[in-house]
């Protein structure tokens, strides 16, 4: 059994308490309603074609014998359907900003003309059964003229390559200039020049699927000229907006309901094809059209991590002080930028010299975009490796080195509060860190070695506009009204507990609406770790104002009800709001398979107050699992020669199953820095940020050997020991 | 009104689209056909011979089996249903879409998750990748048949406490299988847990709070 402590704050009435979802039985007996499973009257399935091929242009297309096909009632292709998928590429991966879409050079259609990836979508069907509607997809007959395609996102940007768009491969950037992202701090060459010692290595990253258990999927219902979409999504507001844009509509034409969602973890922010071709068919057929992707069109259809490689320098004096930090860096975005191809890490150091240059680049790989921090695993794996063999090589222990090097607050920059290193020596301590590292990596005798590895973090937990509703009546019956959606980490649990809090009621008698965008106001999505803080805070601003109307007028009488509704813009006081954590872990390596085993696990997180703590501890210890998975397993693997992807797919991207989890430890230090809702910051994402560099830093620690590339699959280790 | 500000802001050539194809309102109806398009351009149409990226063959027809149903008797969660069912169906779509017991789920429709998980005779099995057909004179227990009169099974009610669901779409399956574990063995350990459970995936990885869960589920006496 894994540990669970919590010190530093008392739970209040109603947070810090553990808590049931208030949705539990819903979960354990079948009844939640997730979006495949409802059915409207003549309600017809949908099914999408896609290009077998990485690159070509499409010569022709024929759907009469699908059109003739009985139970068929809508074929849209390429030709006769071209709605701009917003969202689905931005100039500089820009999201939610619809200047940006409007500025955008490379637009992403519904259906694609030449198609850029094996999974790219050029019609769809829609029938009176699913079957039929597969048995349609044979029938359309396309000519392929086959282009040159590239895989590889350096191999991209070489003289000669194959070009996904004539203007080259480099992604634009949001001012649609060819560019890379360049962050430039202090003077880099200045600081390679104060060192003792320059080091240099190569990592590399790969392409991992969100791989949500519910595949994407969308039931469209046109009533006159207002579109009810049900659908899975991380954030209604945004998915309106984005759906009621791409098809010309205004927001208020637009209803989103998305009650339960089989996990998301970025794959369903803002809108989706799916949600444009479902309602284009159900438009052009007169009834509701249900759409539902495959686990393989789910894999390679819509997106997942980008892949990296990163090239990093760093400089260091004798003492341990670095003092200078470079990164050049290739993310491979697929053939559409859905998002920014960022690689985060750097500036968790203090080095006033630092220099990062990301080339984000067009391949005819399938789309990258979000996933859970979206920016930060792969790039604190390739920061955290480098700076852990730094530490080891000039003979440091890399929680010292950590320490000595890692980014503080300063005058010019303060933070609400600070406890990265209560976070980090916490940890080192409850691991027994001096104890399982190996001071000289490799240094087990025998096939089978042990090491330790630890990586640290901040990320942001910054405040932000949000929304919230709150009524009584006058049985005392609260209701709240929150646009969240509940995606797994329990976000209507969640509010409701503020609610309660704030209300000084007990959460029993605070009903929570949510998931509806014609039921409940704007809230920032279930993205970016915002949901607890943002809509949080609107809900104890409502709360606070319904408890004032109360106070003024009594409570309703009759049928009367009071209601509160809040849109706060909270600021920190131009502070930065972050949230800390540590990793450390142990790992058993046999060096004679290349097999690689979890021994111990600890996490440290300073995450504000914690709301609910079984559902915080399962945040980390879940993301911390998927994390491992980057590490060790997860990859979408192409055939250089075909260009088809190999191993989409649970079991060929060897996801991990019970028999090979680990016991997570999770440790909680909580801290009210006045805040946030009752001082909560953020969980969501901060286990998944920090291990892939832990369990890399630990195998490098066990075999003496650095592995700079993900996932250190057993080939690999093999080959390092060879 | 929706027609003119489409028409307005997207009428031109958007630019990395093949500028054969025109522009098209996607919600009319009365779009240009296809085949204009294709006798404007003479292209003549040629099967593509390709390789079928998606598990969909883009070129040949094949013979429907649209329409062949077989008449089965099968009990779920304790009733009996004689169903004419399509030899298509797998047994998740029988129980899904025919008699409307959706918390059974598809995950990956393909043997992979375990999300759709049912018991078969007691026995669990993936209902994706049984046909409905063969389930004739089977006795199915899904998630729907578990609790009894709104009195949660100690394996549900250990979900309940331990925050056994995230996202919720694996745990029927999870459940399930479980529940198969727990009846013939009713103290696991977190060990034997793991063993029962290797086929049901969770992707929000709340593999920790299963096991503790289930284990939970068996020192409180097992499933009655």
């Amino acid at each position: 059994m894994s540990e669970f402590t919590r010190e530093g704050l008392e739970p209040l009435a109603t947070l810090g308490n553990d808590t049931p979802r208030i949705d539990a039985i819903e979960r354990v007996t079948g009844q939640a309603k997730y979006t495949r499973d409802w059915k409207l009257p003549g309600m017809l399935y949908a099914r999408v074609l896609r290009s077998p091929h990485p690159h070509a242009r499409i010569v022709s297309i024929d759907t009469s014998a699908a059109e003739a096909l009985p139970g068929v009632r809508s074929v849209i292709t390429y030709e006769n359907a071209q709605v701009v998928w917003g969202a689905g590429s931005v100039n500089g991966g820009r999201q939610y900003n619809d200047p940006t879409k409007d500025a955008t050079i490379h637009r992403r259609y519904i259906f694609n003309n030449p198609v850029r990836f094996v999974g790219d979508s050029i019609a769809a069907v829609a029938a009176t059964d699913r079957h039929i509607a597969e048995e349609a997809l044979t029938l359309i007959a396309v000519e392929y003229e086959q282009l040159p395609f590239v895989l590889e996102p350096e191999q991209a940007l070489e003289e000669g390559a194959p070009q996904v768009y004539a203007e080259g491969n480099l992604c634009p950037d949001f001012r649609g200039e060819f560019a890379p992202m360049i962050s430039n701090i202090g003077d880099v060459e200045a600081g390679f020049a104060e060192a003792d010692q320059i080091f240099e290595e190569r990592y590399e990253t790969g392409f991992i699927h969100n791989a949500q258990m519910e595949p994407r999927c969308s039931l469209a219902h046109w009533q006159g000229d207002k579109l009810v979409l049900y659908t899975p999504s991380q954030g209604i507001s945004n998915c309106r907006h984005d759906t009621a844009r791409d098809l010309g509509l205004q927001d208020h034409q637009v209803q989103i309901i998305s009650k339960y969602m089989g996990g998301g973890f970025g794959n369903k922010n803002q809108n989706q094809d799916a949600d444009l071709i479902a309602a284009t068919l159900s438009r052009r057929a007169g009834v509701p059209v249900m759409l539902e992707y495959s686990r393989r069109e789910d894999w390679l259809g819509v997106h997942g991590r980008w892949p990296t490689v990163q090239y990093y320098r760093v400089g260091v004096k004798d003492d341990g002080e670095v003092t200078a930090m470079e990164m050049r860096a290739y993310s491979g975005m697929g053939p559409y930028r859905k998002n920014s191809g960022g690689i985060s890490g750097m500036d968790a150091y203090g080095c006033p010299n630092r220099y990062r240059e990301i080339h984000p680049v067009y391949t005819n790989r399938t789309t990258s975009g979000n996933f859970r921090a979206p920016s930060e695993p792969h790039g604190h794996y390739g920061v955290e490796n480098m700076m852990d063999e730094v530490a080891y090589q000039i003979g440091m222990d890399p929680v010292e080195f950590t320490l000595m090097n890692m980014r503080r607050p300063t005058e010019q920059q303060q933070f609400t509060n600070y406890s990265l290193e209560e976070v980090i020596r916490n940890g080192a301590e409850r691991f027994n860190w001096q104890a399982r590292r190996r001071v000289t990596p490799g240094s087990d005798e025998g096939p089978i070695k042990r090491g330790a590895g630890f990586s640290f973090m901040m990320f942001r937990a910054g405040v932000g506009t949000s929304s919230a509703i709150v009524r009584v009546n006058a049985n005392e019956e609260y209701t709240l009204y929150v646009g969240v959606t509940d995606i797994g980490p329990g976000a209507k649990t969640t509010m409701g507990m503020i609610a309660a809090e704030a209300l000084e009621v007990p959460l029993s008698q605070v009903e929570v609406v949510w998931g509806d965008t014609d039921r409940c106001p704007y809230s920032v999505g279930e993205s970016g770790s915002r949901t607890t803080i943002m809509t949080g805070i609107a809900v104890v601003e409502a709360a606070e104002d319904l408890k004032r109307q109360i106070a003024d007028r009594g409570m309703p009488t009759g049928s009367d009800v009071l209601i509160a509704s809040a849109t706060p813009t909270p600021t920190t006081d131009g502070m930065t709001r972050q949230c800390f954590g540590a990793h450390f872990v142990e790992v058993e390596v046999d060096t004679r398979i290349g097999a690689t085993r979890i021994l111990k696990y600890t996490t440290v997180h300073e995450s504000g107050r914690i709301i609910n703590p079984s559902t915080a501890r399962d945040q980390i210890r879940g993301a911390t699992i998927q994390g491992i998975g980057q590490a060790l397993h997860e990859d979408l693997l192409y055939d250089p020669q075909s260009g088809q992807p190999l191993t989409p797919g649970y079991y060929r991207a060897r996801h991990l199953t019970h028999k090979d989890i680990p016991d997570i430890d999770v440790h909680f230090i909580e801290v009210d820095d006045g805040y946030g809702p009752f001082g909560a910051k953020t969980a969501g994402e901060s286990g998944i940020i920090l291990a892939p560099a832990a369990v890399a830093n630990a195998v490098a620690n066990a075999i003496g050997k650095r592995m700079t590339s993900l996932p250190i699959t057993r080939d690999k280790i093999l080959g390092a020991m060879a | 009104m929706r027609d003119d500000k489409k028409q307005g802001k997207r009428s031109e050539q958007a630019p990395d689209q093949d500028p054969a194809v025109k522009y098209v309102d996607p919600l009319n109806p009365k779009q240009q056909s296809r085949r204009d398009f294709l006798e404007g351009t003479g292209t003549a149409v040629v099967a593509g011979a390709g390789i079928s990226a998606l598990g969909f063959p883009n070129a040949q027809a094949q013979s429907s089996t649209s329409g062949s149903r077989t008449a089965i008797n099968v009990t779920v969660n304790g009733t009996g249903h004689s169903v004419d069912v399509d030899d298509r169906w797998t047994l998740a779509e029988l129980l899904r879409d025919e008699l409307d017991l959706t918390g059974t789920k598809i995950g990956c429709n393909r043997g992979e998750c375990g999300a759709c998980t049912v018991l078969m005779n007691g026995e669990p099995v993936y209902s994706c990748s049984q046909l409905a057909v063969w389930a004739d004179g089977a006795n199915i227990q899904t998630v729907e048949g578990l609790a009894q009169n709104g009195e949660l099974t100690p394996v549900q009610q250990a979900f309940v406490v331990n925050n056994g669901p995230q996202c919720g779409f694996c745990t029927p399956g999870q459940l399930m299988t479980a529940t198969a574990l727990l009846n013939r063995n009713p103290s696991p350990s977190a060990e034997e847990v793991k063993d029962a459970m290797v086929g049901n995936l969770c992707r929000c990885s709340n593999y920790n709070a299963i096991v503790e869960a289930v284990v939970m589920a068996g020192e409180e006496g097992g499933v009655a």
